[in-house]
């Protein structure tokens, strides 16, 4: 048996190569593991989603009055908004750049996005404590239970979504990613398109409908 | 066909504790997965027992505060379902899929890692219960509010928010390793690997990943209402601020329907490789059987509300519809098992017995559940000992019964030992006879009107009936003994297991037992679902890549004597 | 690659063949024999019940025949085809058979089918409820943490009196509904969810709080004089267990007896306190006595002025025992939250005594009375 090692050794090594550079192709692994982690995230919301509905449907008026008019769609949120998409763009942007072995457009671009999603947390943060003032939180009802669950979710989504956006830019800006490898740059980007996208429902959902 | 692992050999599990703690070798993975696993079925066993014996026979003799009562069933079967059966076929897998499909590991090995080390902490979490002043949860492991709340005639201790927590936990450790299995699936089969090519074993974890990566979450979403109920002022269920307790059960149950698919698929997987070895036939019926494992999947996100027929909120016609349907592909199923084994050899080794039990006791399973289906007999039925008798026919008699089977089948893969038959066979036979003894008489406590979650019952006409239901529960627990001794000795003295002991059909039998760190020194030709069959029949070629596999002769096809070592050339 | 499948010895077949066939027998017996009672619902009381009963037959029938017919198959193949050791070559490797899996997939989907519309039929007349409810005897069922009560209401839905003893005995209690007319009953609780359950009803219905549940039935007019026992069946809490509940039938004049008693002891003027006795006053609220310890004389008669704030559906009383707990001495009529009554008690010689309320005896609601 042993006399046959070394034949079998230079074929195991071709056969390990074989398999490991043999992935499928098509999405790469970590691609495709963070579309089924968003998946997993939207099935999350969508209970909470339907929680929301039912809740809703439960209780009129909705409003109740004593909330009538406090969800302003033409208020700061509306800048949140626009800000949360605007940096869906740059992101965007960012994974072209990067394509393209733009190094420096891909930094810009991502760390635009950074600050972007900074700031809708910030104003976010400032938008509830205007709604405690007012008298609505968590406590307040079923109306204040489902906004703050919903969009505090979000948050928290917004919220990791923004450290992983800074762990790219640390990498990017330390040379990691090139045209043909910033699968990170792919998956957090798709991550941050989701979280955009939830938002866009959210706001139209809880302030619009 | 004998695999030649490198010189100097590798060994196949380097020992030592901190090796085992920071491995992200899916073997050893599924190996501690399958460990913690069956710890906890051994305390959710003991949960059991105390209740069976405060019931056998009527009077509290053993709680005299119910309040304990009602947490032992509770955690009883959070234990079972989360940290026991859901894992332990989650682990099975784990050891398996890679294997079965060739590749040299799971798509990604430290997540995996990190999925399996949620478990034992979010275990520890749910049992911490039992410390704080009000007890561990005692609201059954379905934690209806208002009950679940945190009102004084409620929840009030955090028992009930340690349960939240733990099932948080052990829900994100599902839903990681769900999304590892996906991708190690989709993106890691070996050359000539087909997606109708991999072994059904692969197939089911395919399926039960999907439920697991969609349905998961949104007990998660459940969970995470309930604690802001019960913490945060939140009124989600509460009706007396506009919150409505039938929100939870909807959601709840949107998760806990497919999640007894997640309970049972993987072990049909697990059968469905046993009997064809063990027939000496191919499976009856493989895409069939793929279809209907995939329509038992879809369909199972229609039926939830079949355990809320008795609420008054649910449109009944729809749900009994779809739950009667879902009866349909699981018939198919069950038909091709029997015409696997139909005109086949059976060999009567120890996974195969444990696999036809699987058979007849999922069949009485699936049976009883059909008169659930029928929504005025659920009226009489739904909340009485006849749908513990249900699903203990099928989460145990179906899922336990088949992860036995598989124990028994990779037990030599796993550790290179082969697992001592005649234990096997007293194993096997006590815990039928146990289980049904136990289970079955819970058909007539329900019928005549026994409620469930009770811990004391007052019609006489019940004593008899719960007596012999706490004997059978005790035979149960004896029988589990010559199981824990065989493992003990057979992994010391047990006959060495060779490559190949059961004449396996699918590639993880082309490998050592255990097999090396990564996995396979080379693979053969995959033509069909059955590569290992074909090879060892000369179907088609060893296949690799250099090595010596042509000087071996295919097998001829009269040689049919098999012996630990495999058959060599 | 296969070879052609070998002759196997007859004997083997018959076999195989006697044991399914034992089997079927020995099943067969056991229902014949009567044995297999067990297996089918107690005697049906309603008419509802009755309905569900000869729907229970014929999925039972259909269960037992496909039971005999899969089973036999796998004992069948269990004892014939065993590996022999003369099995050298494999045996013919069937991979499948595309006819039979349309014949088995078609055939059960239209077994199911068929038991689809005859439970919906069947669902569709044990959930009918009278279009015109002044012709029933309306209930509404209160549950509540660990009591039943049950309100009378007239026939436009206006309370009558309620009644707070679940189970039957000498005082009356339990829930009376005449035999031969609809009942129409609604459930409410305001504390968890509850299930009324009555095994010869072959029904139970959820109690949710928040809404609404209802449905109807008829008690068969050869049940009058019978008495049901029911019992909560959704997991309530510590003493779900002993949330019990008779049903008691009558006849359609002893009912209206029985009802017109209720009325008026529920309307009557509470007999007055014994002018010179002691009045010790105990409130209850979150399932807690606001007081551990009583004192009173002794061999003098004496009254609680006990204030019951939990939510309506949780009753309360106060019982007294012997100092060991469990030797009940004096009773008391539980009384719904949001009410206050005077308990009345006859003398006790001295002594230490435990008060408790017999519904929540929790240490909460546990005390000790000083009788010196």
């Amino acid at each position: 048996m042993t006399a046959e090692a070394p034949a079998i050794t230079a074929g195991h090594a071709a056969a390990l190569a074989a398999a490991a550079g043999h992935a499928r192709r098509g999405i790469s692994n970590p691609i495709l593991g963070m579309i089924l982690f968003i998946t997993s995230e939207v099935m999350f919301f969508s209970g909470l989603f339907a929680a929301y509905f039912a809740t809703r449907a439960n209780n009129t008026p909705w409003p109740p009055e004593v909330f009538k008019g406090i969800l302003n769609p033409l208020s700061l949120i509306l800048v949140a908004t626009i800000i949360l998409i605007s940096s869906s763009f740059t992101c965007q942007w960012a994974v072209w750049s990067i394509r393209r072995g733009d190094r420096r457009g891909f930094i810009r671009n991502i760390g635009i996005t950074f600050v972007l999603g900074i700031a809708f947390l910030l104003m976010q943060a400032y938008d509830y404590t205007l709604l405690f003032g007012e008298g609505m939180t968590l406590g307040s009802g079923p109306f204040g239970t489902t906004y703050f669950t919903l969009t505090g979710f979000h948050g928290a989504h917004v919220f990791g979504g923004v450290l992983m956006l800074g762990v790219i830019l640390y990498r990017g800006m330390s040379g990691q990613f090139s045209a043909r490898h910033h699968d990170a740059v792919e998956a957090v980007s798709l991550y941050w398109h989701f979280v955009d996208v939830v938002w866009i429902l959210l706001f139209s959902i809880l302030y619009l409908l | 066909m004998a695999t030649h692992a490198l010189s100097p050999a590798v060994p196949a599990y380097r020992g030592g504790l901190y090796e085992w703690l920071t491995t992200t070798d899916h073997k050893k993975i599924g190996i501690m997965y399958v460990i913690n696993s069956f710890l906890f079925f051994l305390i959710g066993g003991v949960f059991a027992l105390l209740v069976r014996t405060e019931l056998a026979t009527p009077g509290i003799q053993l709680f005299t505060n119910e309040h304990v009562y009602n947490e032992a069933f509770s955690i009883h079967a959070t234990v079972m379902i989360f940290l026991f059966i859901i894992p332990m076929l989650a682990g099975l897998g784990n050891f398996a899929v890679p294997l079965m499909i060739g590749a040299p590991d799971m798509a990604f090995p430290r997540v995996n890692a990190l999925s399996f080390w949620m478990l034992p902490l979010g275990g520890l979490l749910l049992l911490a219960g039992f410390l704080t002043p009000g007890g561990a949860a005692a609201a059954g492991w379905t934690s209806y509010p208002p009950l679940s709340e945190k009102l004084a005639q409620s929840s009030p201790g955090p028992g009930q928010d340690l349960w939240i927590a733990a099932l948080i936990l052990i829900g994100t450790s599902s839903i990681l390793g769900g999304i590892n299995f996906l991708v190690t699936i989709f993106k890691m089969r070996a050359p000539g690997m087909t997606l109708f090519r991999m072994p059904i074993m692969v197939w089911t974890m395919l399926v039960t990943s999907v439920l697991v990566v969609m349905a998961t979450p949104v007990i998660t979403s459940a969970l995470v209402m309930l604690y802001i109920d019960r913490n945060l002022g939140g009124s989600f269920f509460l009706p007396k601020e506009g919150g409505q307790a039938v929100l939870y059960q909807n959601v709840f149950w949107f998760y806990s329907h497919p999640a007894v698919y997640v309970m049972v698929l993987p072990a049909m997987g697990m059968i469905s490789e046993v009997l064809p070895v063990f027939s000496r036939k191919p499976l009856f019926g493989y895409k069939a059987f793929i279809f209907a494992t995939a329509g038992i999947g879809a369909l199972g996100f229609s039926v939830w509300a079949h355990h809320m027929f008795t609420t008054g909120a649910v449109f009944l016609p729809f749900f009994s519809l779809m739950t009667f349907l879902i009866a349909v592909p699981t018939g198919v199923k069950m038909f091709n098992w029997v015409f696997t084994m139909f005109r086949g050899q059976l060999t009567f080794s120890t996974p195969l017995i444990f696999a036809v039990g699987f058979l007849t006791m999922f069949l009485i399973g699936g049976i009883n559940g059909a008169f659930s289906a029928a929504v005025p007999i659920d009226f009489a039925l739904q909340d009485t000992y006849w749908v513990v008798a249900h699903l203990h026919y099928v989460l145990f008699g179906g899922s336990v019964f088949g992860m036995f089977a598989g124990l028994y089948y990779w037990f030599p893969k796993m550790t290179g030992r082969m697992l001592d038959e005649g234990l096997g066979k007293i194993h096997f036979v006590l815990m039928f006879i146990g289980f049904n003894l136990t289970f079955f008489p819970m058909h007539m406590l329900g019928i005549q009107g026994m409620p469930r979650r009770i811990a004391d019952y007052a019609d006489p006409s019940w004593n008899g009936w719960n007596l012999l239901a706490t004997i059978g529960g005790f035979v149960i627990a004896i029988s589990i003994l010559p199981f824990l001794w065989n493992v003990f000795i057979s992994l010391r003295n047990g006959k060495i297991a060779g490559d190949d002991p059961w004449e396996g059909n699918t590639l993880e039998w082309a490998t050592s037992s255990p097999p090396p760190p990564y996995n396979f020194d080379r693979l053969p030709e995959i033509r069909s679902e059955r590569p290992v069959f074909d090879a060892r029949h000369g179907l088609v070629g060893h296949g690799g890549h250099g090595g010596r596999d042509e000087e071996e002769a295919p097998m001829a096809l009269e040689e049919g004597h098999r012996d630990s070592q495999g058959p060599t050339a | 690659m296969s070879t052609s499948p070998r002759k196997r010895p007859a004997s083997e077949a018959i076999v195989a063949g006697g044991v399914v066939v034992l089997l079927i027998v020995i099943v067969a017996l056991v229902f014949l024999s009567g044995a297999g009672q067990v297996l089918y619902p107690p005697k049906p009381a309603t008419d509802r019940a009755q309905e569900i009963t000869q729907l229970y037959d014929i999925v039972f029938a259909i269960a037992v025949a496909i039971f005999v017919a899969v089973e036999g198959l796998i004992v069948w193949s269990v004892l014939r085809y065993r590996r022999r050791p003369e099995d050298v070559d494999l045996p013919a490797q069937t991979h499948g058979n595309n006819l039979v899996e349309v014949l088995w997939t078609a055939i059960p989907t239209v077994i199911v089918l068929f038991l689809f519309v005859i439970s919906w039929q069947s669902l569709n007349k044990v959930d009918a409820v009278s279009a015109d409810l002044t012709q029933t005897v309306r209930i509404n069922a209160i549950a509540g943490q660990f009591q039943w009560q049950f309100e009378y209401l007239d026939a436009s839905g206006k309370h009558l009196a309620t009644q707070t003893t679940p189970l039957a005995g000498d005082s009356g209690g339990g829930m009376a509904v005449p035999v031969g007319k609809p009942v129409y009953v609604t459930l409410t609780s305001d504390d968890v969810i509850h299930a009324w359950y009555v095994p010869r009803f072959l029904f139970k219905r959820d109690v949710i709080p928040g809404q609404l549940n209802h449905f109807e039935f008829t008690v068969d007019a050869d049940e009058a004089g019978q008495t049901f026992h029911g019992q909560c069946a959704e997991l309530c809490g510590t003493f779900h267990n002993a949330m019990h509940f008779d049903v008691v039938a009558m006849a359609p004049a002893d009912f209206d007896a029985w009802l017109a008693k209720l009325v008026e002891k529920a309307n009557a003027t509470p007999p007055p306190v014994p002018s010179g006795a002691p009045v010790l006053k105990v409130e209850a609220k979150n399932i807690a006595f606001d007081v551990k310890t009583l004192e009173v004389a002794a061999n003098a008669p004496f009254v609680i002025d006990f204030k019951n704030d939990d939510v309506s559906s949780i009753t309360h009383d106060i019982q007294i025992r012997q100092s060991d707990g469990t030797t009940v001495i004096q009773n008391q009529q539980a009384i719904a939250g949001g009410t206050e009554q005077n308990y009345q008690y006859s003398p006790l010689p001295p002594g230490t005594y435990t008060f408790i309320c017999s519904i929540h005896p929790v240490p909460n609601m546990t005390g000790t009375l000083t009788v010196k």
